[in-house]
């Protein structure tokens, strides 16, 4: 379990992963990676499988088919060694109500060996002024930061998380990317779920998407479904006195009306964009309105998920 | 990053103390559970007393028999009333369910509960004993005091036991409550807890005989009997206390859960299309 070329270890493994609920196959045939130290996000529709999937690996569920290890475990086998070096955030609940959150955070600490320090995790995940408050007078947000500290108590080698934004508002889920984000400075292997894209282009070193039960694509958020060259859109105005006919690297899109844009979709941008910018400093023009745009990740990400859900009544 | 050795693991004698502690603390700060397991039963003393007063019961003093039997009715409430509700609450909320991520082991979290029990039963009946012999002369019969505390120790882990393996059938946690008084009472009303039933059919006697509630109860008021010479519990009483302890232990370990939702047995044989989709949306 070890990449002899680039020298890494992974710290969950995945093969051929089943999960049946009577005919329903939620997870059908996943295999990947997640190495020491990376943030490796699971992304997808409700139902593709995610919270499945993280399940398994959290030894919550148990697998219908193929092999599945964290830190060289079983998660299914249910060892409390597992348990001491992962940390789960669950997708909501699971707190309670009348303790404070000093004495929650407290009471975990104590179920582990080596636990962080109990001021220091409340202070990092932003609730340091609420540790004598009781949590059920938390804010939504609040509690979510809370379970995340509850995670992070056991100073975990491996940490979960499912779907850990939904249901933030908009700061609150950059103070949670900000966290999560901290996390790999300190060389925790992080698995995420998600269906917010702009949160896996924040966060994830490397993104699997889901769709139907199966790992449909796996790839940088910057080069999912090939983004990061096919697809490219360049465009500009051209000054009254050239003429579009004159364009080298064409064919370009010619514009409706005089002032309007020229525009070419290319997978070749740099090279157009070299033969474009010689040519307009050769006649010594600027090209107003010069723009490179690549396909949105919801676009890209629209199209991967959107093929695959035709192609899934084929039972690949 | 940790070496194997630095994460071996704390002891589990101290997770369950520590449990015990968090139970404890938990069951302070909720009004319902305090309520059931020592105010109820003090109400029900003071009131019975009040309206009932002077009628002797096996040529004792009402109060005499009361006391101990409110007593009995303490740990029903404390043990398997809570159990019930607290568990399944704690499972339909997600509790159990993170607790079984960590590294705290399944026993440690039940002996912090079971633990618990015991704790608020002793503090329940020595409320219960401390009235009965301040406001109504209930003389402490010391001679039986070893088979009261007997009794009670088994009273209060098959009560324990029975509400720990009954969570594994109630679906969630608006019926725990319903569940728990609903099994529990009858029971207390054939099994001399409330009043003392006299010359009962044989048939109520034996159907009461054969659960654990009425020897675990007779015994105790037994125990108040300055009659009591001997163990007060026959052994067909132990035979069904201790029976049902087991029975219910094979429940707790085939069937207990950590995980919200019906019962596995109910959605694999239902498998109805609702729970279907909200497993493939969960997903």
């Amino acid at each position: 379990m070890w990449d002899k070329s680039t020298g890494q270890v992974p710290a969950i493994v995945v093969e051929g992963l089943r999960k049946q609920y009577g005919k329903v196959r939620a997870v059908d045939g996943v295999s990947f990676q997640v190495w020491r130290g990376e943030i490796y996000a699971l992304l997808g529709p409700n139902g593709a499988g995610k919270t499945s999937t993280v399940e398994i690996l959290e030894g919550h569920r148990r697998r219908s088919g193929g092999s599945v290890r964290v830190l060289g475990f079983d998660p299914g086998a249910g060892d409390r060694h597992f348990r001491e070096r992962v940390g789960i955030v669950l997708q909501s609940g699971g707190m309670d109500a009348e303790l404070t959150v000093w004495e929650m955070v407290s009471l975990f600490a104590g179920f582990y060996a080596r636990p962080r320090s109990v001021a220091q995790t409340i202070e990092q995940v932003g609730l340091a002024d609420k540790g004598r408050v009781r949590v059920r007078t938390l804010s939504g947000g609040q509690a979510r930061r809370l379970d995340l500290a509850l995670a992070l108590i056991g100073a975990p080698e491996v940490l979960f998380l499912d779907e850990p934004t939904t249901g933030f508002d908009p700061n609150a889920r950059r103070e949670a990317w900000d966290m999560i984000a901290g996390l790999r400075s300190s060389g925790t292997t992080v698995l995420l779920t998600s269906h917010y894209l702009d949160e896996v282009q924040r966060l994830a070193d490397r993104v699997g998407v889901m769709s139907h039960g199966h790992l449909v694509e796996e790839s940088t958020p910057d080069s999912l479904g090939g983004r990061d060259v096919s697809g490219t859109v360049i465009s500009f105005r051209l000054p009254a006195r050239l003429r579009g006919s004159e364009l080298p690297a064409g064919p370009w899109d010619q514009p409706q009306d005089p002032a309007g844009e020229f525009s070419m979709h290319t997978d070749e941008p740099t090279r157009v964009l070299l033969a474009l910018t010689q040519w307009a400093a050769a006649h010594d023009v600027e090209l107003p309105g010069l723009t490179v745009t690549r396909p949105s990740l919801e676009d890209v990400y629209l199209r991967i998920t959107g093929q695959t859900s035709v192609g899934a009544g084929d039972g690949h | 990053m940790a070496t194997e050795a630095a994460r071996r693991s704390r002891p589990s004698a101290l997770l369950a103390l520590g449990q015990v502690r968090y139970q404890l603390t938990l069951l302070l700060r909720s009004p319902l559970g305090f309520f059931l397991s020592i105010v109820f039963p003090l109400l029900l003393l003071v009131c019975l007393n009040v309206v009932t007063p002077g009628r002797p019961v096996n040529g004792l003093p009402y109060a005499q028999w009361l006391t101990p039997a409110m007593c009995a009715f303490c740990l029903l409430n404390a043990c398997y009333v809570t159990a019930i509700t607290s568990m399944v609450l704690a499972r339909e909320e997600g509790t159990l369910k993170r607790l079984r991520g960590t590294p705290l082991p399944a026993w440690a979290y039940l002996a912090g509960r079971a633990g618990s029990a015991f704790v608020t039963s002793v503090i329940a009946s020595s409320v219960i004993i401390a009235t009965g012999v301040l406001l109504f002369r209930v003389h402490i019969v010391w001679h039986a005091v070893g088979y009261f505390t007997a009794a009670a120790f088994l009273g209060i882990a098959c009560f324990f036991l029975l509400g720990a393996a009954v969570t594994t059938v109630v679906p969630k946690s608006e019926t725990a409550l319903p569940i728990a008084f609903g099994t529990m009472l009858p029971l207390a009303f054939i099994s001399d807890v409330f009043f003392f039933v006299r010359n009962p059919p044989a048939w109520l006697h034996d159907l009461a005989s054969a659960f654990p509630v009425a020897p675990i109860a007779r015994a105790m008021e037994d125990s108040f009997n300055p009659a009591t010479r001997s163990w007060p519990m026959p052994a067909s009483g132990l035979l069904a206390v201790l029976g049902w302890s087991a029975i219910a232990i094979v429940v707790i370990a085939l069937a207990f859960r950590w995980e919200p939702g019906p019962a596995p047995a109910a959605r694999g044989l239902g498998r109805s299309p609702r729970s279907l989709a909200r497993w493939h949306h969960g997903s």
